[in-house]
């Protein structure tokens, strides 16, 4: 948790409030694809800056005083410091605001949240990401920060699908990640209207007959919209997955993001505390989870 | 414990010397139910009586209540104006102690509510006991009885209160007035007994609450839920008057022509079809049932897991306050397969 | 800066929700240094008629086609429209059966003079142009009209409560007249904004702000009805304000 500013807190009661947002200046608005901009956002307060440390998967509150507060996913890897980005897709009130700001306009942030990707866990094992559509935002950090680690894993297979090519997240980033030749990337669109795309055209769960998985030694990680929970987890099972090496990363209305205010429960479990990341164990128990 | 008594005649000489230091609210009449109120007068304290419309965590997460001021350049600043009031609530019930408690669990923990916890620390807490009415099944929930939560905490024993004293402010309270004070007898002793007894034997209602979570992941495909949804307003009463309803909405307010406003906190209820909506579209509980069984589901079976207990508290105060009478009590024992145990 | 160019505009209503916002007289001068109104009959004779408006608030039902033609006209001069009050939002009390035969009708009220009347049964302005934001009551409050113009102001549209008056009323600690009084109280299907005003005094809700989205209308007729009130009288009162469909056969 991050430690308030001093000029915002006045009475040392108020001085640990997990609720305080932080100014946070937006450096730079990256248009990726249409209605889904990344956001590249730095701390006002420089000790704040330098002390903010997450782990992959999890997740921001953002406020647009005003608006109000969102919860944001960070796409950024931990290995990247000093800056965070942010991929927003506009989609409600807080962010609709967001997308009128421009750089150099101040947001409030604050986090991280949610008990982020399993990463002790995964050290040592073969890495599965895949990812359906807005779903990549979230896996993103998890991506870079296992490329950043690339000598604690063994193999490291990343599935990407999305509608087309101008929908896809972090297209030219990805892209060049196919020719790295330490890990495999598998990107995959519906349809190619433009005739241009080189990679695959198809539905997601076809990459899995381009890949070699080992289910005895890989960790998956998965998130998309609940079709491609459906047709994934399908795969995976057949594969003889353990239902405890399937991670998934899932959305929820929330307002505190600290396991408070009860909008995000699920079954017995707040999504904000206890997740964003369950496994699929998790999900097998928690009813309304999928 | 320190044990003590004082004789009911001189409750109200023990209240004006508490109100040198403290504002006292305590439960009043008000059309025929009771409300914890300011006191303007001793009299108009009522310490018998069966349930206030709402608990006391009015007190302590106010219906609204401002988090942040914010301001241009400033930021969001933390809000304190209303967090310093210090005042003692006069005759809470130990349900309502024990919901308290619960809420102390809810709001502490890895991130400490600090506008929760400054108002807990603010306000003192005399309890008193009570004689369970027919909407009443605390005993079931074993929230009849608190060993903390409270300064002080007093039994009637006919002429007197004996008084348990339940931390050093409540201690301090005592010797502010320690002229008023007496130690307990032998004869006093066995008059508590006696209460307690017969406290114990006026029970009307039971539930077993033993095994429930299993009971729940069983039936959790059961038609009462569609029952109940068919039959549920959803109109939030319920949420409200629970003493452990903690459900909070978070919203900015704005100031006509400026760009500063508040960050305000309301009450909400997982009942509103908004309550797991998310911005697209989604909503993870889009049926009524869905959202009754919920509501039931994290109060009997999910506060288990998180903190080894139901977070109920059996104060009947949703079984009174249901416009189409949904009942706890009646659903957990269809749930279990068994009529609706009355005893009495 | 530009201040937004502001409409508020009257069909067939009572003028009540353009008097309160006459009526904000601590915020009025604030209100009128933060907006540009352009056109508002109910104060001002001298107004601009046509010319582009960033916000329209419009009062009343349609209930003519000279409603219809102001209406879409409107519609087409402004960016966001508001519907402004229970008549704007859900057609209101011009509502109440509407589905009566006209021609009848107008001979009971004005006897067998056969004159041509603009007249149709009335409607809610969504069932004739798109609305972009709904502000209920009779009349509206006050507050919920200046934080709309405070958020508009900044860009966004307010939050507006979409759960029960009950919530609001047992926020404030209310004695319920529905379960302790018996009374058809119709606070448990009628949205909140109003703080409970009606019952706060005693007075059961009459649902003039119109039905929440979530209402389970039935489930509250038939709670009613066991109360010892008729059903039709139930329904009678259940449709005062908006067009609800609750059934006779809860």
């Amino acid at each position: 948790m991050l430690i308030a500013d001093e000029k915002t807190v006045k009475t040392p009661v108020l001085a640990d409030n997990p609720y305080q947002p932080h100014l946070a200046r937006i450096v730079r608005i990256f248009k990726m694809v249409p209605d889904n901009h990344l956001f590249t956002l730095r701390f006002e307060d420089q000790w704040t800056a330098e002390r903010f440390k997450h782990r992959p998967g999890q997740f921001m509150m953002l406020s647009v005083p005003g608006a109000g507060e969102a919860p944001i996913s960070i796409s950024s890897s931990p290995t990247r410091p000093g800056v965070l980005e942010l991929c927003v897709r506009r989609v409600g009130r807080v962010t609709d605001a967001l997308y009128r700001m421009q750089t150099n306009d101040v947001v409030g942030l604050r986090g991280p949240y949610g008990n982020g990707f399993p990463i002790e866990t995964l050290i040592g094992n073969d890495l599965l990401i895949v990812a359906g559509g807005l779903g990549m935002a979230p896996l993103r950090s998890l991506v870079w920060w296992a490329l950043d680690h690339r000598d604690k894993f063994k193999k490291i297979t990343l599935m990407y699908g999305a509608k087309n090519p101008a929908e896809m997240l972090y297209r030219d980033e990805l892209v060049s990640l196919a020719d790295r030749s330490d890990m495999q990337c598998l990107l995959i669109v519906d349809r190619d209207p433009t005739g241009q795309w080189k990679h695959h055209v198809g539905l997601l769960p076809t990459l899995f007959d381009h890949a070699d998985i080992n289910p005895a030694t890989t960790y998956a990680a998965v998130c998309g919209p609940p079709v491609v929970y459906k047709y994934i987890l399908q795969r995976l099972l057949a594969l003889n997955f353990s239902k405890d090496r399937i991670l998934m990363s899932l959305e929820r209305r929330m307002k505190c993001g600290v396991g408070k205010c009860s909008h995000c429960s699920v079954g017995y479990k707040y999504t904000c505390i206890h997740g964003p990341i369950f496994t699929y164990w998790d999900a097998i128990n928690l009813p309304e989870l999928v | 414990m320190k044990i003590v008594k004082i004789p009911k005649k001189k409750l109200d000489l023990f209240a004006s010397i508490l109100r040198q230091h403290w504002e006292i609210h305590a439960p009043v009449e008000q059309n025929g139910r009771y409300a914890f109120k300011p006191l303007t007068h001793w009299s108009e304290a009522r310490l018998h009586y069966n349930r206030t419309i709402l608990p006391p965590k009015k007190y302590f997460m106010p219906p609204r209540e401002t988090m942040f001021h914010y301001r241009e350049g400033k930021g969001y600043v933390p809000a304190q104006e209303e967090l310093d009031q210090r005042l003692i609530l006069f005759g809470v019930h130990p349900c309502d102690i024990y919901a308290i408690n619960i809420l102390d669990e809810v709001f502490g923990g890895k991130y400490n509510d600090p506008y929760f916890q400054t108002r807990r620390k603010n306000i003192g807490i005399i309890g008193v006991d009570c004689t369970p009415d027919e909407h009443c099944f605390c005993r079931s929930m074993r929230a009849d009885t608190v060993e903390k939560g409270f300064d002080l905490f007093f039994t009637d024993l006919g002429e007197e209160y004996m008084t348990l004293v339940g931390t050093s402010l409540g201690d301090d309270m005592v010797l502010m007035a320690a002229p008023l004070f007496e130690p307990i007898t032998a004869a006093d002793i066995q008059k508590y007994k006696q209460v307690s007894s017969e406290k114990r034997q006026a029970f009307s209602l039971d539930v077993e609450i033993h095994d429930l979570p299993e009971i729940f992941e069983l039936e959790y495909k059961s038609e009462i839920w569609d029952e109940l949804g068919d039959q549920c307003l959803s109109c939030g009463s319920c949420s409200m008057v629970c003493p452990t309803c903690y459900c909070y909405d978070v919203a900015d307010t704005v100031e006509l022509g400026s760009k500063a406003g508040d960050r305000v906190r309301t009450w909400d209820s997982c009942l509103f079809h908004t309550h797991a909506l998310v911005a697209g579209g989604e909503n993870f509980r889009e049926k009524r049932s869905s959202r009754i069984k919920n509501r039931f589901y994290h109060k009997q079976r999910g506060m288990v897991a998180e903190y080894g207990r139901p977070s109920c508290v059996g104060c009947g105060r949703c079984i009174v306050g249901c416009p189409v009478h949904i009942d706890i009590v009646q659903v957990i024992n269809r749930l279990r397969g068994e009529d609706h145990a009355n005893r009495g | 800066m530009n201040k937004p160019k502001v409409g508020i505009i009257g069909l067939t209503g009572c003028s009540g929700d353009q008097l309160v916002i006459l009526n904000c007289e601590d915020q009025l001068l604030d209100l009128v240094g933060a907006i540009d109104i352009r056109d508002f009959l109910t104060a001002t004779s001298a107004n601009d008629t046509e010319s582009r408006l960033d916000v329209a608030f419009v009062e009343g039902s349609v209930v003519s086609q000279k409603d219809e033609d102001l209406l879409r006209r409107v519609r087409e001069r402004c960016t966001i429209l508001v519907a402004l009050g229970t008549c704007a939002v859900w057609g209101g009390i011009p509502t109440m059966d509407r589905d009566q035969d006209r021609p009848a009708l107008l001979r009971a009220v004005y006897g067998d003079l056969n004159w041509e009347y603009d007249t149709c049964p009335a409607k809610a302005l969504h069932e004739v142009v798109k609305v972009d934001l709904n502000l209920p009551g009779c009349p509206i409050e006050k507050d919920q009209f200046l934080a709309t113009v405070a958020n508009l102001l900044n860009g966004n549209l307010p939050l507006l409560p979409d759960y029960a008056v009950c919530t609001e009323c047992k926020m404030k600690e209310n004695n319920c007249l529905l379960i302790e009084k018996k009374q058809v109280c119709l606070g448990p299907v009628s949205v909140a904004g109003c703080q409970a005003r009606c019952p706060s005094l005693n007075i059961p809700c009459v649902g003039c702000r119109g039905p929440c989205t979530d209402a389970n209308l039935k489930s509250a007729a038939a709670t009613y009805a066991e109360n010892g009130v008729a059903m039709e009288d139930v329904i009678r009162k259940m449709k005062t304000f908006a067009p609800v469909p609750v059934s006779e056969q809860p």
